[in-house]
């Protein structure tokens, strides 16, 4: 689906200055200085911006797009990290450089974190509600956090920008989840709204600190393009889980990079092995068809899957998620008499 | 018995006095009493420059009455209690007993005086927060502008004001992922603030939607329906005991027993229920000691995909998702 998209420029404050932007260039009402409201040939919907603590900041975004729109992030020298949530109904296409990211079907990473020196492009689906949500934090409060929530031996170069980038794509947690999924059900007008965003925003922030600290530290200098070959790999291996690991060599081809350079920005980046990502979300994908209810056996599942031995597949599966695929299969029939 | 003299507010000239009160020290964020057990905890924390949060996790070994003599007029405290074990609240010579089965939501206006009498044996996690009048009313002043559909007498009861109920579910659950989160966990000041914020939200919330109901109803069905959630709350492995039967329990008609739920706690009796056994049955879950199966049984769904639905339905996630990503 290939749409003549408008391009729209813009690029985020940590503190409320980046909405007249939005306010100039499309149109979009501003309540208070954190409310923003889309224009309606535009968008349904708006967005609501609020200053959590000094160095802490969330945009709440709510909209249903009607025209097909490119929003470029352009990156800025300011000081922030971006931790991106997305939690829409539908594909949500979400571009870094050239590589197209979709948070959907075969594609479920909806974690990002980057730097705010990143480029990134959103193509938000036309006529679908896209709902997210953004911390911004301080590079400072973001340092001094992590530092004191690592166990180990600080290597230091982890926060030095001129040798190490910080940025990483994952799938959201199930903590984080709950709460995001609790925020969707209430309305912006609801009573309290502003304080139940506020505490969501603090445990999202403090559940990511937590898990940051458990990553494994990779310590290089990323610049735009490794970003954009990496992604475009992930990528491709998301839109082909139906078939079997395309090889590192492939993959390596594809990044236009050495297979060990690749190696490691991968798994720097996704914070796992290539080959491991795609066995996971292959079986992330079978749990999915298993409990789609469209098909009658494992067997089903698993030769459209690509094993060619159900009995492998039933091991790798049970492996993972502790229970055997007939566990969580829902058959077909018994899906049409529900 | 000990007698505790004490006051708070939202400036931390108290915590000094409190300490000594209690005969022992203060260490940065803490209070520290000599012959506390390890894990005993007293910790304050400021939130902004309105909001100030306490956090008492401790276990008594003997009756302690806190003589509560505030000496500042500017700011409200706001008790949210989990507590097992015996407390009361003693205002003008009226008592109200503190605990599961009781009233574990207390708000008082900084301009009275009042006792809290705590039971020897009791343990308590207590969040206590005090905020600035001024602050409180900004918040709710936000909440009338956005809803200009909807009118909230709110800012009369700010004055004066001794209010006591159950916290809201949610609110129960916050606290609880909250104790999940070690003391001196460097992240501990985020997550304590967003506990707040949280539990601000809910106490307005709650306000705001029985402000107009208490002043029609007596006060011996209020009481009913808060003994009520409590049952539900004590029973929630059970399957639901339906209407008729609660309503029986509570001395009301169906009719009035449904809709008087409903105005006080926001939610119908059922859905009420449910939330709270899907909340501790995703705690059972979080052990990781019990399958999908087992938790089902054990909460008395009728079946595992009974249990899978309700689940996705309620927290936008399948349990086993959940186990997975966790």
């Amino acid at each position: 689906m290939n749409l003549e998209r408008t391009e729209f420029l813009y690029n985020f404050t940590i503190t409320p200055e980046w909405q007249q932007q939005i306010v100039d260039k499309l149109g979009a009402t501003l309540i208070d200085n954190k409310i923003l409201i889309m224009p309606e040939a535009i968008a349904t919907g708006g967005s609501i911006f609020l200053e959590v603590l000094p160095g802490l900041s969330v945009l709440l975004m709510d909209m249903t797009f009607h025209i097909p729109l490119a929003i470029t992030r352009i990156p800025t020298k300011q000081n922030y990290y971006m931790a991106y949530f997305d939690i829409g109904d539908e594909i949500t296409t979400h571009l870094l450089g050239e590589v197209a990211h979709k948070a959907g079907y075969n594609a479920k990473l909806g974690l990002g974190f980057m730097d705010c020196c990143i480029k990134g492009i959103l193509m938000p689906p036309v006529g679908e509600r896209s709902y997210s949500l953004r911390l911004f934090i301080d590079k400072d409060f973001f340092v001094e956090m992590a530092i004191a929530t690592r166990v180990n031996a600080i290597n230091t170069s982890i926060f030095d920008e001129s040798k190490n980038t910080l940025f990483f794509y994952s799938h959201i947690d199930s903590r984080s989840k709950v709460m995001l999924n609790n925020l969707k059900c209430n309305d912006f007008t609801e009573p309290a709204f502003e304080l139940n965003l506020k505490s969501t925003a603090l445990y999202l922030l403090g559940y990511l600190m937590e898990r940051t600290s458990q990553f494994e530290p990779i310590i290089s200098k990323l610049v735009q393009k490794d970003i954009d070959s990496i992604l475009r790999t992930s990528e491709y291996m998301l839109n082909n889980l139906l078939f079997e690991f395309p090889g590192l060599i492939k993959m390596a081809g594809l990044a236009e990079m050495s297979v060990s350079k690749y190696k490691i920005l991968f798994k720097k980046i996704l914070k796992e092995s290539p080959n491991s990502f795609f066995l996971n979300e292959k079986l992330l994908l079978a749990q999915k068809l298993l409990e789609s209810g469209n098909f009658n056996s494992v067997n089903e599942v698993a030769y459209e899957l690509g094993y060619t031995k159900p009995s492998y597949f039933a091991a790798v599966y049970k492996k993972m998620f502790g229970a055997l695929p007939g566990h969580t299969l829902i058959k077909s029939e018994l899906r049409d008499l529900c | 018995m000990k007698e505790i003299t004490h006051h708070y507010g939202v400036e931390l000239d108290w915590v000094k006095n409190m300490a000594s009160q209690l005969g022992g020290y203060v260490d940065g964020n803490y209070i520290r009493v000599p012959g506390d057990k390890e894990y005993y905890t007293r910790y304050v924390c400021t939130i902004n420059s309105d909001i100030t949060a306490f956090i008492v996790d401790i276990e008594y070994s003997e009756d302690v009455l806190y003589k509560l003599r505030n000496k500042k007029s500017n700011f409200i405290g706001i008790y949210f209690n989990h507590i097992e074990g015996d407390a009361e609240y003693i205002f003008n010579g009226v008592s109200r007993s503190v605990g599961s089965l009781g009233y574990n939501l207390v708000a008082i206006d900084s301009n009275l005086n009042g006792d809290y009498l705590v039971k020897s044996g009791s343990k308590t996690f207590m969040i206590a927060v005090f905020i600035k009048k001024k602050a409180l009313v900004k918040y709710v002043k936000d909440l009338t502008q956005h809803n200009s559909n909807k009118r909230y007498p709110l800012n009369s009861k700010f004055n004066s004001i001794i209010y006591s109920t159950r916290m809201s579910s949610q609110a129960w659950w916050l606290i609880n992922e909250l104790k999940k989160i070690q003391f001196g966990n460097p992240l501990y000041d985020v997550f304590i603030t967003g506990t707040v914020y949280g539990l601000l939200g809910e106490y307005i919330k709650q306000v705001a939607c029985e402000k107009e109901t208490f002043e029609q109803v007596f006060k011996d069905d209020v009481t009913n329906i808060i003994n009520s959630q409590a049952y539900l709350i004590n029973n929630v492995t059970e399957p639901f005991f339906g209407i008729n039967a609660l309503a029986a329990k509570a001395h009301m008609s169906e009719t009035k027993y449904k809709k008087l739920f409903k105005k006080i706690t926001g939610t119908s009796p059922h859905v009420f229920f449910l939330s709270n056994k899907l909340s501790f049955a995703k705690e059972t879950l979080e052990t990781g000691n019990f399958t999908i199966l087992e938790i089902a049984d054990k909460f008395s769904f009728f079946d595992a995909s009974h249990f899978i639905e309700h689940f996705k339905c309620q927290y936008g996630i399948t349990p086993k998702e959940y186990l997975m990503l966790l």
